[in-house]
């Protein structure tokens, strides 16, 4: 009985503080994931959403709306009206896509409300492979034969990625686009490739379980997710890049709303209640708001057009 | 070991994790049923509520999802000719003829029997072979993927057909639609028409339920004739129960779909599709009476059931001992594994806690909740059949457009679903069959982006499809069959 008052007298407490703030929400949330369910974008706000329906007092549904590298549902998320009822959960692709000019609109329509958490792009190659550091596969990339590179898709972030790293080391790298990570990854553990670039989550346990063997991350400083892991800064190579999801809005959500959300997802992240969940998807929390996140989103958009090259149409 | 299983054992049995793994197992049955829905979604909904669980409880709920629709994909498919998910395709050769006889009630009681000694059997394998089945996962590269698809086109066009020629051609239609969209090496959009929608291809579900449910109703109500309702009520509801016997009876059947689901299922991305139809083509091959397959003949529901549950356990072991997902389902389950912090691995089998063997259990667990579901509901399903022919296929058709447009909420999909359909019909009137279509859809992009993917890994060098030894195998099998199968129609058109 007791524990029924309470839930009660919260729910009662949930229900009246947003009346009081800005009238926001009242009533559910879409949220657009650009991706089928279970992809990184899916999982991190599917884990997100019970914290942010407690602190939110409505509803969020989740709707995976894939096709065209997440170009259908952000091309959704942009034309959807902008009152704070239909938001989406970003990441890099946006960025990506807006490189590869394959869609209509750029990253100015949207409003970015928070980032919430990043990873490292991530080398690996075969534990038992021959080649065992990034300077053993740039050298042995330079004779007749390239070395095979996996990774996700083309015009995915992770495959500009590996054009950057190709790029940057100036390395003889044989591109491999495989449908998706996991793909890639077995692809590299069964000597099929000789390294993979992918997001650290999607290596996260391929590389704890020791079958593969990180060369190179894409952090300016090592992290302590992967201590093991050199950057390519320490390896002499300027390249400063990170996997981000977050949120967007429609350009022209009203103030209120994003500091509703911004609210939010601020007590989330001073409660820690998602650090743990973070930790274990293979991502940390680094958030970001206002100004300087926008900063961040106009470097990331730079570097990924830069990297995109004549990939792009 | 032993104390690691009785570990797990203590985790699962538990009032909180039975029911979870009971309520998984309900919705899995529930989404797996109604056509357009996956158990993806099933487990996808289910992922948040399973944060606060205990990893046991939650990873068992999932598994619940995962068997409880993999085993009732077969309820539409026995009662309407319309399989609930891509892997029931297989279940409606027989399925369906059997259910016309009026025997729907015992082709339900053998596919749920058969989908429980397929699920039980998986898992077994599972938890005594996963590391070195998933090593032999690991083995398939390139050159054996494009192997393994060219030999699950000659299965297709063997089994799903009346005529191989006929059949091939429905297969490459499937293959020639799967080139639309982005390639897969280039990134060029590929017949697309600046169509967003079709970037990424034709969706599989719109395909599947435009060239079965839709094409099935286009063609119940051309034929629609008021007297047939009569008829549906013919079918006796007192034959209805599970049949532990019948299908032990058919050990053939039973062998082949548990053998091809653990072998064939591990395979990632193409294992799925797959497993059920090689399960079918060798139940046939090794029977005494390969005639009746295709007329409503039990062992061809045997061999597709217990594949199809089969193929479950196998697609868990690139799962767990690699953490690579096969397909759909199998994805949104390792996002829930790592949420829970559960890193898979080599070393989850190693591990001593018994969290690892609690998730084989609940998986053994999921499956008897799943039999217990199914015996108490196949008195429920087949009463669908006593539905007026004229207000089931006006809701069939509703329950159409809410899963396509339910998918991603893109009104294109329910144009290419009406397209598919009016295809479907026209397919199945003049015996092409709509089997090899869809299936061709699914192999077709394995074949191709794996045949480039090889000639670019190789530099433009074809011979390894022909000198790796699984790659070999692989094409050897499929041109005998093919051989086998031209020379048994050229027998059977000429009569001795």
């Amino acid at each position: 009985m007791k524990k029924l008052l309470g839930t009660l007298t919260l729910a009662a407490a949930v229900v009246a503080a947003p009346a009081l703030a800005a009238d926001y929400p009242t009533k559910k949330i879409d949220m657009i994931v650009p991706f089928s369910a279970g992809g990184g974008n899916d999982t991190f706000i599917r884990a997100l959403q019970p914290l942010l329906e407690k602190r939110l007092g409505e509803d969020l549904v989740i709707r995976n709306i894939p096709g065209g590298g997440g170009a259908v549902g952000m091309s959704r998320a942009v034309s959807s009206r902008a009152d704070g009822y239909t938001l989406l959960a970003a990441s890099n692709a946006m960025l990506t896509l807006e490189a590869m000019g394959n869609v209509a609109f750029t990253h100015d329509d949207f409003d970015f409300i928070a980032k919430v958490v990043e990873e490292p792009y991530v080398i690996a190659v075969n534990s038992d492979g021959k080649y065992k550091d990034l300077k053993s596969l740039v050298s042995g990339a330079t004779s007749d034969t390239p070395i095979r590179i996996g990774s996700s898709g083309v015009g995915s972030s992770a495959y500009i990625t590996a054009r950057a790293v190709a790029d940057i080391t100036g390395a003889n790298f044989n591109l491999i686009p495989y449908p998706g990570g996991s793909e890639a990854i077995s692809a590299a553990m069964g000597n099929h490739v000789d390294a993979v670039v992918l997001g650290g989550s999607e290596l996260r346990s391929a590389l704890k379980s020791g079958r593969l063997k990180g060369v190179a991350m894409s952090y300016a400083e090592r992290s302590d997710s992967l201590p093991d892991v050199p950057t390519f800064q320490e390896q002499g190579y300027d390249l400063t890049l990170t996997v981000w999801r977050g949120i967007a809005a429609p350009k022209g959500t009203p103030e209120a709303v994003e500091q509703k959300w911004v609210e939010a997802i601020k007590q989330i992240v001073a409660e820690g209640a998602y650090d743990k969940t973070a930790r274990n998807l293979g991502t940390e929390v680094s958030p970001l708001y206002g100004e300087k996140l926008d900063e961040f989103i106009d470097h990331s958009a730079e570097v990924m057009s830069a990297a995109a090259g004549d990939l792009a149409k | 070991m032993i104390s690691g299983y009785l570990d797990g054992l203590e985790m699962v049995l538990q009032l909180g994790t039975l029911l979870a793994i009971a309520g998984g197992t309900l919705l899995g049955i529930i989404m797996g049923a109604l056509p357009g829905l996956t158990s993806a979604m099933a487990i996808a909904l289910l992922l948040p509520v399973t944060f606060g669980m205990p990893p046991v409880m939650g990873i068992g709920m999932l598994l619940g999802a995962l068997c409880g629709a993999g085993a009732s994909g077969s309820i539409p498919a026995i009662l309407l000719n319309i399989p609930g998910t891509p892997s029931s395709v297989a279940t409606t050769f027989d399925g369906f003829p059997m259910a016309q006889k009026g025997e729907a009630g015992r082709a339900l009681g053998l596919s749920i029997v058969a989908s429980f000694f397929g699920g039980v059997a998986s898992m077994v394998i599972l938890s005594l072979l996963a590391p070195p089945i998933a090593e032999f996962a690991l083995r398939f590269g390139a050159a054996e993927y494009f192997s393994l698809s060219i030999f699950g086109l000659v299965i297709i066009a063997s089994v799903a057909g009346k005529s191989l020629m006929k059949g091939l051609i429905a297969g490459l239609l499937g293959f020639f639609a799967s080139t639309i969209g982005t390639d897969p090496i280039t990134g060029v959009g590929r017949f697309t028409f600046d169509q967003l929608s079709l970037l990424t291809g034709i969706n599989l579900l719109p395909a599947l339920i435009g060239l079965f449910a839709v094409s099935q109703v286009l063609k119940d109500a051309f034929e629609y004739d008021p007297s047939a309702r009569l008829k549906a009520s013919e079918h006796r509801v007192d034959i209805a129960r599970p049949r532990f016997l019948e299908t032990l009876k058919h050990w053939r059947a039973l062998m082949a779909g548990i053998l091809s689901g653990s072998i064939v299922g591990p395979v990632p991305g193409a294992g799925g599709s797959i497993a059920s139809l090689v399960a079918y083509d060798q139940a046939r091959r090794f029977s005494k009476s390969p005639d009746k397959f295709g007329t409503g003949h039990a062992p061809g529901i045997v061999s597709v059931e217990s594949a199809n549950n089969a193929l479950l356990g196998g697609a868990l072991i690139p799962t767990l001992a690699l953490g690579i997902p096969g397909e759909a389902a199998t994805a949104v389950l390792l996002g829930g594994l790592m949420i829970q912090g559960i890193t898979p691995g080599p070393m989850l089998f190693d591990n001593h806690d018994g969290t690892v063997y609690g998730i084989f259990l609940a998986y053994l667990v999921a499956n008897a909740f799943m039999l217990l579901i199914m015996c108490l509901g196949i008195k429920v399903f087949i009463r669908v059949l006593m539905v007026p022919r004229k207000q089931l296929l006006a809701s069939i058709l509703v329950f159409c457009f809410i899963g396509v447009y339910g998918v991603d909420g893109d009104t294109f999909n329910l144009y290419l679903m009406l397209g598919f359909g009016v295809l479907g019909y026209f397919l199945n009137r003049y015996n092409f069959g709509t089997a090899p279509v869809i299936l061709g859809l699914i192999l077709g992009p394995i074949a191709e982006s794996n045949l480039r993917r090889g000639l670019q890994a190789f530099q433009g060098d074809w011979t390894p499809f022909f000198t790796r030894p699984i790659s070999l195998t692989f094409l050897i099998i499929a041109l005998l069959l093919l051989v086998i199968t031209i020379l048994q129609n050229y027998r059977a058109r000429r009569p001795a």
